[in-house]
């Protein structure tokens, strides 16, 4: 079934309810990134009404949330829109949705029952300083420049694992993890519980920003896999560019969404602000601001668009070209958005820097993700590489 | 790579290859093995050298240890032991020479302001907001040096200086122009001649009265005075004039702390005074002579800012450094790899770009408006440039606190705020160069 564009509409329009109506009290009272204690309720309210997607077939997400079954025969552009509208008021919470969508989503390919109920779910896949790098990616086992050493052990009746990931972002209280691990010269997927004795996790501390979402580090230790908890079908490297793009696409599309804010906000302010005889507005080197601003945040928002027909079944010809366009959505799109909101935070002056008018929680949440699931430098290596494979 | 290749690289390293040149060719190569940071303090003069080095020192053994906590807890971080042992180290003494301060005679005759500039650039690498703490002083008092008026030295900045320089414990002050419905107004001619000011001085027998409320205070809530830029009654800002407001006055109190995303070691406070009598001996130079004062005192403050950026900057890329070196992908250190290489040489080329423009504001005896707001834009805008590389360096690693560097990112972005904007910077350059170059054709063009 296709999704029309009034029914895009109508998802988007219930985005901006969601977020006003529950993501918006988080900020009432003196809290620098919100009151994050309020989080579990908004993240269950995401699952009722459908927008958290879930590998729960009874949940409403399941299909239609954020990276939901549905993308994949009737595109992307609502989980994009989405993710655009909610990041207009929290980029935490969106990335919270975001990596729980593109974890949901991935075992949602392995399209068969799964031997226990999951409802949070979060993506294991970088190791170490970095994602893989372009050679690791068609082959985990290529050591350019480092190999994946997370491995799974074929063992009797499953398989053991062993090895650790890094920066595995979530909404917090996962049921299970999605891990992208080697085995021998491939890739495989194989779903976790996070209650596993072998598994042990750690919060990666105090952070910059997206404060909304939690980020782990994780240690197995002689994980043990029943068979069928491994979701592919012998080679799991789809499962590792869909995971790739799905994230750079909704971080692409959360960080324009925190520049369409941030814009907004500053005409607010600055349309009501008096200075130098006059509203701020009027004066020139805040109007150069205020128009950068914007047309990067469209830019960033159009770079993104521009990827809605992306072809998510992600066939061998076409493979290196897709995580291509997705790299470098996300290496443009995140610099203008980080332009654009501390352009923003500029017109503020003073009160700009202060937590009261949530600017400098805009500038440390794009900031963020600017480094998070694929810093600049890495993007840019992949990039070149990916254009050699083409 | 072949051994036979490494060993000829080996040899065309310059610092190799100069052998083969004559005595006197090898006398014209520079070629000794220094820091840029030896290197650059080779050429300061010698008193100053010292003080970059002292200052140097007490930022990595005092402020290192305490600069996270400080960051992340400064409601309940006391920075007096700080404060007393950078006085006892004459950290905070680096305006006069003896017997009056610490600074070396010999640069201070040469420039008011350099060691204290020099001073800020070490504190700031280990963390923004605790130097914002030592450094903000300097700014409170900067109103009795430049008012250029003997009473007031007589009264106030003589016996301040001589027990600061030699007592412990002398009050903290502190610099309050910014009120809540006038920022950059109060840094700028044209914002000046609008501005909605609020804070008022009434002249009563034997002083004023203050009411209003300054906003934004570095180190408000800690001083024990505030140098406080009032209108006169009935008068603009033409009348503004400056009153030392001490701490225990009746009517004076400290508002709103204002949670800020970083500096946060140091307050930012609001400032609020009702019925507050000020003595006239509490006047600072001559009435009216506030705004003139006013813009002089950022003139010398905004090479300062300057210093402190890059500061942040230079910490930030001293801890991607450090991280570079000691984390591994594959077979090589992150430092191996040439694209991380390029990026550390960028930081390197802005920051010293930065900082030669900040000493070479400094190298006159007075500091002036033009190449101040110059440097103070150029030096904030390389720090948040520099520290954003810095984190982009590390991946994901950049954004965690534990890391320092993202510190030094937030810590950044207020150099470009306060001061002046770095919008109303530009337009201070402007103005200081309009009459005698911009407005008129000095180039030969008719």
């Amino acid at each position: 079934m296709e999704i029309d564009i009034q029914e895009i509409e109508q998802f988007v329009d219930l985005a901006e309810k969601f977020s006003q109506k529950s993501i918006l009290p988080m900020f009432e009272g003196e809290f620098s990134d919100g009151n994050l204690e309020l989080l579990p309720g908004i993240y269950d309210t995401a699952f009722d009404i459908g927008f958290a997607s879930s590998p729960d077939m009874s949940l409403a997400g399941s299909e239609y949330g954020i990276w939901g079954s549905e993308i994949d025969s009737s595109g992307i552009l609502s989980s994009i829109l989405t993710l655009l509208k909610i990041s207009e008021v929290c980029g935490g919470v969106a990335m919270g949705l975001n990596s729980q969508g593109v974890a949901t989503n991935l075992m949602l390919q392995a399209k068969k029952e799964l031997p226990f109920a999951t409802a949070k779910v979060a993506l294991c896949f970088q190791e170490g300083f970095s994602l893989p790098w372009c050679g690791t990616i068609l082959s985990p086992n290529e050591d350019l420049p480092a190999r994946i050493s997370t491995s799974a052990r074929s063992a009797e009746n499953g398989y053991i694992i062993n090895g650790s990931k890094s920066f595995v972002y979530s909404m917090g209280d996962v049921d299970a993890y999605v891990l992208l691990a080697r085995v021998e010269d491939k890739w495989g997927c194989f779903i976790i519980p996070s209650d596993d004795d072998g598994l042990t996790g750690k919060d990666v501390g105090q952070r910059t920003g997206m404060r909304a979402c939690r980020v782990n580090h994780l240690e197995f230790n002689d994980v043990f896999v029943p068979e069928d908890a491994r979701i592919d079908d012998g080679d799991a490297m789809s499962f590792a560019i869909r995971a790739m793009c799905l994230n750079w696409i909704g971080i692409t599309a959360i960080a324009a969404g925190i520049a369409k804010g941030a814009v907004a906000s500053a005409r607010t302010y600055i349309a009501d602000r008096y200075q130098g005889g006059g509203q701020i507005e009027d004066h020139p080197a805040i109007k150069r601001l205020v128009a950068d601003s914007e047309a990067r945040a469209y830019a960033a928002k159009a770079a993104v668009l521009s990827l809605k027909d992306i072809d998510l079944s992600f066939a061998k010809n076409s493979l290196a070209r897709d995580l291509k366009l997705c790299a470098m959505a996300k290496l443009t799109g995140l610099d203008l958005c980080a332009m654009a909101v501390t352009d923003c935070l500029q017109t503020f002056g003073g009160y700009g820097y202060m937590e009261d008018f949530g600017m400098e929680k805009r500038l440390r949440d794009v900031t963020t993700l600017k480094s998070a699931f694929g810093a600049p430098n890495y993007l840019r290596q992949l990039i070149f590489d990916l254009g050699k494979e083409i | 790579m072949e051994s036979e290749t490494i060993e000829r690289i080996e040899q065309l390293k310059p610092k190799n290859a100069v052998r083969n040149l004559d005595a006197l060719g090898r006398l014209f190569m520079d070629n000794r093995e220094m820091s840029i940071w030896e290197r650059d303090t080779s050429t300061l003069p010698k008193g100053a050298r010292k003080w970059r080095k002292n200052a140097l020192e007490f930022a990595r053994k005092e402020i290192r240890p305490i600069a996270a906590k400080a960051d992340l807890n400064p409601d309940d971080f006391d920075t007096k032991p700080l404060r007393n042992a950078a006085i006892r180290r004459g950290l905070l003494s680096l305006l006069l020479p003896f017997p009056l301060g610490k600074a070396s005679i010999t640069s201070s005759v040469k420039s008011l302001s350099l060691q204290v500039v020099l001073a800020a650039e070490e504190l700031t690498t280990e963390c923004g907001g605790l130097a914002l703490v030592l450094l903000a002083p300097y700014l409170g008092i900067a109103p009795l040096l430049l008012s250029g008026h003997l009473p007031t030295y007589l009264r106030h900045f003589i016996p301040f200086c001589f027990k600061l320089t030699w007592f412990d414990n002398p009050a903290c002050f502190s610099y309050a122009i910014t009120e809540p419905g006038a920022g950059s107004d109060v840094e700028e001619t044209i914002g000046g001649a609008t501005a909605r000011l609020v804070t008022t001085a009434r002249p009563v027998k034997g002083g004023y009265v203050l009411n209003g409320r300054k906003c934004f205070i570095s180190n408000g809530a800690i001083a024990d005075k505030v140098t406080v830029y009032a209108k006169l009654e009935g008068e603009g800002i033409e009348s503004w004039t400056c009153f030392i407001v001490e701490k225990s006055m009746k009517g004076f109190s400290v508002g709103r702390h204002e949670r800020k995303m970083g500096q946060r070691a140091s307050d930012a406070s609001e400032l609020i005074f009702e019925d507050v009598f000020v003595p006239n001996r509490n006047i600072v130079g001559k009435l009216r002579s506030g705004w003139a004062n006013n813009r002089n005192v950022l003139n010398y403050s905004r090479p300062s800012v300057g210093a402190m950026s890059i500061g942040h900057g230079r910490g930030a890329f001293e801890r991607a450094l450090e991280f570079c070196r000691r984390t591994k992908l594959g077979n090589k250190r992150l430092i191996d790899y040439h694209d991380v290489q390029m990026e550390l040489a960028d930081m390197m080329i802005s920051l010293s770009a930065a900082r030669a423009m900040v000493w070479k504001s400094c190298m006159q005896f007075r500091c002036n408006q033009g190449s101040s707001a110059a440097v103070k834009v150029f030096a904030s805008d390389t720090a948040v440039k520099v520290s954003n590389q810095a984190m982009e360096l590390m991946g994901d690693h950049g954004y965690v606190h534990a890391n320092g560097v993202e510190r030094s990112w937030r810590d950044a972005r207020l150099t470009q705020i306060y001061e002046g904007t770095n919008q109303i910077n530009r337009l201070a350059l402007i103005e200081s160069q309009w009459d005698v170059e911009l407005d008129r054709s000095v180039l030969g063009y008719g």
